[in-house]
């Protein structure tokens, strides 16, 4: 017993001693981004910290609404934030502002790449054989077919899906489309109204499926790529930089569908997606849709601005661009900025002024 | 009378404990007003899900009871090549990180899991469901019914059971009109903290079942979606409810031990 007592002294007393020593401390570089972008940015990350030993990244990943609301609703202090829409920057950062300094969270950002949604699947996948960029629509929405969906009250791709199935319903069809898929899913149902042109998709403040749907909802996109890879589900629309990444199948959807030509952009504006909110948020924001945009910002509270300029300034540099490319998600070139004179300085040289 | 410097010191230590559990619910609770706190309660989200927290969580200490009070009394009783390693086996669950749970439990109950494929066609199914969150709260929950049971079960005198055999009950009259009322109070304790560490459960369920939401996963939904003000009075009137009805509970246990 004694023995016993003293090894357990002994090793939690060397885990102790563990955890307070190492090297000498870093500075934290603390990054929020939307999980479609875990991959590159993780690469890019290890290049940065191999570059600036002195800086540690302290990288987050979730559902860019959710990036979003760790900046104005918890109040995290963020030196880099990254999202798959940039509409959300100038939608919840410019219009909000931080109660310890009164400014608004950013006034800039950099539009510094797109993508395409399609829908991913694996050979596991129910009818894989036969799914092709013709009958995917009818595919998926066969009895037993098992779809997910990124919640679209927190994520960029998430409210883009139900874009792409409202579009494609209207253009190649089914005509039933949306209703075969989203119909009878829902505790509180996803409405969609037509109004002058312009088809608006409200999706409610409760987002919860009922007892044995064909939808399986998660709070981000990279939780269904698990469970596709675990075969829990058969499809979901994901975008093609993430698919390539990770080796899975794709049927491509049509530039008219994909989100990702700007030339579309006349035809994705045709719907929008309003999140519903009643009770938990002061703003309803509503997504019209146009091509993809990653938008990238340094916030007005970032505690170490000046590592986060080194940051995004490396992202934008040449060897960011071959890190994004390699993982299948090229940037713009030039990289466009909204609020151009409001950039620091340091990357006033690497962007362009926005249209 | 003055305490003695050891019992002084001894409840000193005891206080720091206290403040350090106590503060973190004081603040949650007092920086939320009664009036959002009745909200809470009439939204209807909360209650249902407040409702599958609850019998979710009894359901998978049910089921688990029917194999968990067995093991015990085994490893209490018997002796047997392999019971230190049963007993570690027993343990993973309280080491191993809920979300590895939680991926191990798809690889087995998920639909192209090795015993999820077999369920299905007979219309079981645990993704997304209440079978996943029964499944994720009994894997993570049992080391507790099963290591209290079996101290239970430890602490009796064999000489009891002996007699009762001698007297000639069957081993099974023995366990159920000897040694498992005697143990009963072990196990409930055992039933008690099971249920409450399945209501707890977060890591595991929300990666088989997301939906339908049991409150741990609906406060982090709302408080990572929709902020602190939106999360803070479910985090409390999960407090309020668990800390009344555990205190109903132990009040009830003790009552039936003076009986």
């Amino acid at each position: 017993m004694k023995r016993f007592t003293q090894a357990l002294t002994g090793f939690l007393c060397a885990g102790l001693l563990l955890s307070g020593c190492g090297p000498k401390p870093k500075t934290p570089l603390v990054l929020f981004a939307a999980d479609s972008l875990i991959q590159p940015f993780g690469d890019l990350t290890a290049a940065f910290e191999a570059e600036h030993p002195d800086i540690d990244v302290q990288a987050e990943y979730h559902g860019s609404i959710q990036v979003m609301r760790h900046v104005t609703e918890l109040h995290v202090k963020i030196d880099v934030v990254a999202t798959a829409d940039q509409a959300l920057i100038p939608l919840l950062m410019y219009q909000q502002k931080d109660p310890e300094t009164g400014k608004p969270y950013a006034a800039w950002y950099l539009r510094f790449a797109t993508n395409r949604l399609a829908l991913a699947y694996t050979p596991k996948s129910q009818y894989a054989a036969e799914i092709n960029g013709k009958n995917w629509a009818e595919v998926i929405t066969r009895p037993g077919v098992r779809l997910g969906l990124s919640d679209p009250r927190f994520d960029a791709s998430g409210y883009r899906t139900l874009m792409v199935l409202k579009l494609a319903e209207q253009t190649q069809g089914p005509v039933d489309l949306f209703s075969r898929v989203f119909a009878g899913q829902f505790t509180y149902p996803i409405k969609v109204t037509d109004e002058a042109g312009l088809t608006r998709i409200r999706v409610p403040e409760i987002l919860e499926t009922r007892k044995d749907t064909h939808l399986v909802v998660r709070g981000a996109a990279m939780e269904l790529l698990a469970l596709l890879e675990s075969g829990d589900i058969d499809y979901f629309f994901e975008y093609e930089s993430v698919i390539q990444q990770h080796g899975l199948k794709m049927v491509s959807l049509p530039a008219s569908l994909d989100l990702g030509e700007a030339a579309e952009n006349p035809n994705y504006g045709k719907v929008a997606v309003l999140l519903d909110f009643q009770r938990f948020a002061s703003v309803k924001p509503e997504f019209r849709g146009e091509q993809i945009g990653y938008g990238i910002t340094i916030p007005s509270n970032a505690p170490h601005s000046k590592q986060a300029e080194e940051f995004v300034a490396f992202l934008l540099s040449r060897a960011g661009r071959q890190i994004m490319e390699r993982d299948h998600h090229p940037l713009f070139d030039p990289v466009p900025a909204d609020g151009y004179e409001a950039l620091p300085p340091g990357l006033k040289a690497l962007a362009a002024a926005s249209r | 009378m003055k305490p003695s410097p050891f019992v002084a010191f001894m409840g000193a230590a005891s206080s720091l404990l206290l403040i350090f559990v106590l503060l973190p619910l004081a603040a949650a609770l007092f920086s939320t007003t009664p009036g959002s706190i009745f909200q809470s309660f009439g939204d209807p989200e909360v209650g249902r899900s407040l409702a599958l927290t609850f019998s979710a969580s009894a359901l998978a200490t049910g089921l688990t009871v029917l194999c968990g009070v067995p093991m015990a009394y085994l490893l209490a009783r018997v002796r047997f090549m392999g019971k230190r390693v049963i007993e570690s086996i027993i343990d993973l669950p309280i080491v191993l990180p809920h979300t590895a749970s939680g991926i191990a439990l798809l690889l087995v109950f998920g639909r192209q899991g090795i015993l999820g494929k077999f369920l299905a066609p007979v219309g079981l199914t645990f993704t997304d469901n209440l079978g996943g969150i029964v499944v994720a709260m009994a894997f993570v929950s049992l080391p507790y019914l099963v290591n209290l049971s079996r101290e239970s079960f430890a602490l009796l005198d064999p000489e009891l059971e002996r007699a009762a055999l001698v007297d000639g009950a069957s081993p099974w009259q023995a366990f159920w009109h000897v040694i498992f009322p005697q143990a009963w109070n072990g196990v409930t304790s055992g039933i008690l903290m099971m249920w409450a560490r399945g209501i707890s459960e977060f890591g595991a369920v929300v990666i088989l079942a997301y939906n339908p939401k049991i409150i741990p996963v609906l406060v982090f939904e709302r408080f990572t979606g929709f902020g602190l003000n939106a999360a803070q009075p479910i985090a409390v009137l999960m407090i309020v409810v668990v800390f009344g009805v555990f205190i109903l509970l132990r009040f009830l246990m003790q009552a039936r031990k003076e009986e």
